[in-house]
């Protein structure tokens, strides 16, 4: 096995791992900024300095040549070298600024260099709080710059596409963005136009970025030079608080970060997973915050006569018991439960038992499939987070036709999620006359043609997993509180310096960001006793736990294994996948 | 999953056509050109000269017409054209006037030989003469600091040590349809030799 020494220490390695990523890796710290692990390395920021030498060997004998003090001879590389793009080799002596005060002066003189030009505007910049930058800077910068020249401007705020914003000035020209466009999505839409103090990335003449990934440029970019025109000045990073999730908006199961402040969703950012979606996410997926901050359904509502145009407001009470009534006074045969791929596994679980317990009838459910509109990336066909979950629990699986029958012959609908009308599945037409009491998060054209509808939490508002099309389970965590859920008192959620130190009585405190909502677990369990039974969850783990020592391929899934393993890959049974 | 909206290019013509083309024979040599490259990329260069010695310059149009002759992405095309002065990016005229202005030609009068130029065009650096006949440009170093101050013509042509006169003289050679004369320098370590032999020879 080969070996290196790195200020003093020898480590041992296997193959040519890259020198930065392996210095990285064993907990030192080198600044870099162009360097990605995930593309190519063209060492442009010269950030990454270290001495590298190697011990010399006498070529006949293999031995180390000894200077006199018996000590081993090191050749130097003549200068100093940037270990993002070098390759280790057996022998190598590597010094870091830790040990070499050469290697520290280059820092500054690089950081000092690449300040030139930069506006050192961090007080109204975006990047502020999570700027390498700003972080290289203080760490290994110099005390001043001897510039005293005016700055170059360059172009403020271009509109590179419809989500990214660029400001040249604060570009340092790493080509990140630009790499990842040529090696990632391969759209090859962004180049670095002009040279020397004049650079900076740009589309063709008449072309705009609208890369479906394109706001991963965004995180890329180790300065505020590319903005999320959404996200733009809307809120300082360190006022946030981050919360690991899913992106819910189609069955790749892409593992994010979501940043709220005051229980609002501001931006949905990638979260590392090698397994599904490496670093990267789509724009779409960076939507979803407007499904979780508007348009939700708060508090129960009901349509009080079937000619009335809208809902009212009703209570938790009233709609239990109106669906009670309701159910009561149907024949089982023309009541539908519909299950939903869009629901989490826990969600479905419980649905199934209320259905099978009460309404002695296992729930059906439809795909939501939009064939073509995957691209063997991070977009899928499958429209929905949970479509093999639905199949793993075993609901029922409709087609559209067996659906729409399904539907035309029922009385009473019971539905969970899914907006079939939006989809062009039902016109408000063919559900005119029916009982259609609605479990969703948001105001949908479902929520807004049934006749009842009872909020449920999303996907950020709970704790429940989801299995992606690639089988693998992976869980939520709550990010929102709800009405009724408390971060404090939650310990499995996180809070943000504005939720530890914010009162009610502060204005940047809001209630109103807290949606009237409760899990579905909690809502079948309060149903359930209307009936004398006891479905009494508290926590998707207990549904997950109940679901565990029925299905087998759900046995010893946990939230902790899940963590642990970054999801769990299922292995669905055969006749399971012959369905899908 | 190239997903270009090239749609919206205002200054671009609609349905890909451009009013550009490249004749059969340059379309030839290009083929030739690319087996000489082990990559095509490499070819970008070579073929935006062949496009500037057709069409005048190598404007957006122009740079599309080279990314979609060689199956290139526009953006690439656009970042090489971008990144070197010497591509004219829109329509210059018939003689461009690079003004070195950068240190050894500014020490030495750069400055005041593109102040001439200014006022006897009667134009600004950067602008063309209503007649199109010069553009004038202000240049970084153009490595003939030895002969500063000094301009070059068109991407061709460099006039060395600069005065008003000389100045007057090229423009007036350019109207007519001339080159200005090629100007023989010697190296300054030539004339130090034989002023070293010359001292040499009075020792005698
Ligand atoms: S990019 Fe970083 S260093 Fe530059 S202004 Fe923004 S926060 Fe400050
Ligand atoms: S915009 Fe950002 S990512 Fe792109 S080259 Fe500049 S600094 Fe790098
Ligand atoms: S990280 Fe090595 S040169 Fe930029
Ligand atoms: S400075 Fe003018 S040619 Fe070098």
């Amino acid at each position: 096995m080969a070996e290196i020494v790195i200020d003093g220490i020898t480590y041992s390695f296997d193959g040519k791992p890259k020198l930065l990523d392996f210095i990285l890796s064993k907990d030192k710290d080198v600044p870099f900024f162009c360097y990605h692990p995930s593309m190519s390395a063209p060492a442009n920021c010269r950030m990454c300095m270290v001495k590298v030498g190697q011990y010399v060997k006498n070529r006949e004998t293999g031995d180390y040549e000894l200077d006199d003090q018996g000590e081993r001879q090191i050749r130097w590389f003549p200068k100093l070298q940037t270990s993002c793009n070098m390759d280790m080799m057996d022998d190598m002596i590597v010094h870091t600024h830790e040990t070499d005060d050469l290697v520290k002066r280059a820092h500054k003189d690089t950081l000092e260099m690449i300040l030139i030009n930069h506006p050192l505007d961090c007080p109204i910049c975006d990047q502020a709080g999570e700027c390498p930058l700003q972080i290289q800077t203080y760490k290994y910068g110099p005390e001043g710059s001897r510039f005293e020249v005016k700055k170059q401007h360059k172009p403020k705020h271009v509109q590179l596409g419809p989500r990214v914003t660029l400001d040249a000035e604060r570009c340092i020209n790493c080509t990140r963005c630009t790499r990842f466009t040529d090696e990632i999505s391969q759209s090859h839409q962004l180049t670095i136009t002009r040279r020397g103090d004049k650079n900076h990335p740009t589309t063709a003449p008449g072309t705009e970025f609208d890369d479906p990934y394109s706001m991963n440029t965004i995180d890329l970019c180790p300065v505020g030079a590319l903005t999320s025109t959404d996200f733009r000045f809307k809120a300082r990073v360190w006022e946030m608080n981050q919360t690991p999730g899913l992106d819910i908006t189609n069955g790749k199961g892409v593992n994010v970060d979501l940043w709220t402040r005051d229980n609002v969703v501001l931006r949905i950012t990638p979260r590392h997973n090698p397994h599904v979606n490496e670093y990267w996410m789509t724009d779409k997926g960076r939507d979803a915050i407007h499904l979780y901050n508007e348009e939700r359904l708060s508090t129960p509502a009901i349509r009080l006569h079937p000619k009335d145009i809208s809902l009212v407001m009703s209570s938790w009470d009233n709609a239990y018991q109106t669906t009670q009534e309701i159910v009561e006074s149907t024949d089982p045969k023309q009541i539908l439960v519909l299950g939903s791929p869009y629901a989490s596994v826990e969600e479905n679980g419980a649905w199934m038992q209320f259905s099978e317990a009460i309404l002695k009838q296992l729930p059906s459910y439809t795909t939501h499939i939009e064939k073509g509109s995957g691209d063997g990336f991070l977009l899928v066909d499958d429209q929905a987070p949970n479509t093999h979950g639905c199949e793993l629990l075993g609901l029922k699986k409709r087609t559209k036709a067996a659906f729409k029958k399904a539907v035309a012959e029922a009385k009473v609908i019971l539905s969970l999620h899914d907006d079939y009308i939006e989809r062009g599945w039902l016109s408000e037409e063919e559900i005119k006359g029916k009982t259609w009491i609605y479990f969703g998060t948001n105001h949908t054209q479902m929520a807004k043609a049934a006749t009842l509808t009872i909020p449920i939490t999303c996907a950020v508002e709970h704790t429940a997993s989801y299995i992606n099309v690639d089988q693998r389970i992976q869980r939520t965590y709550p990010a929102k509180e709800t009405k009724y859920t408390n971060r404090r008192l939650d310990l499995e959620m996180s809070e943000g310096r504005l939720d530890r130190f914010g009162t009610k009585f502060d204005h940047w405190v809001n209630e109103d960001h807290k949606v009237d909502c409760k899990p579905l677990w909690e809502i079948v369990g309060d149903l359930s006793l209307l009936w004398g039974h006891t479905l009494s969850y508290r926590h998707g783990r207990d549904v997950l736990d109940a679901l565990g020592s029925k299905i087998p391929a759900l046995e010893g899934v946990t939230y902790q294994a899940m963590d642990d393993q970054r999801g769990l890959l299922l292995t669905l049974s055969e006749t399971q996948e012959a369905s899908s | 999953m190239s997903q270009k909206s090239s749609d919206n290019g205002a200054s671009l013509s609609q349905n890909g056509t451009s009013a550009y083309k490249f004749t059969k024979e340059q379309l030839a040599e290009i083929e030739v050109l690319k087996t000489k490259y082990p990559e095509v990329q490499a070819v970008t260069l070579p073929v935006l000269w062949m496009a500037q010695d057709t069409f005048g310059h190598v404007d957006p149009e122009v740079q599309r017409l080279v990314a979609q002759t060689l199956d290139l992405p526009e953006s690439h095309v656009h970042g090489v054209a971008e990144f070197y002065t010497q591509y004219f990016k829109e329509p210059k005229g018939k003689h461009v006037l690079d003004v070195c202005t950068c240190l050894s030609c500014h020490l030495c009068g750069g400055m005041d030989i593109l102040g001439y130029l200014e006022n006897k065009l009667g134009i600004k650096a950067g602008e063309t003469t209503p007649d199109g006949q010069f553009t004038l440009q202000e240049a970084e170093c153009l490595g003939a600091c030895g002969y500063a101050p000094m301009m070059q013509i068109t991407n061709d042509v460099y006039v060395n040590h600069l005065t008003p006169e000389k100045v007057d003289r090229v423009l007036d050679q350019l109207a007519s349809g001339q080159t200005p004369d090629f100007e023989s320098i010697p190296m300054p370590l030539v004339s130090t030799t034989s002023n070293n032999k010359a001292a040499g020879g009075s020792d005698e």
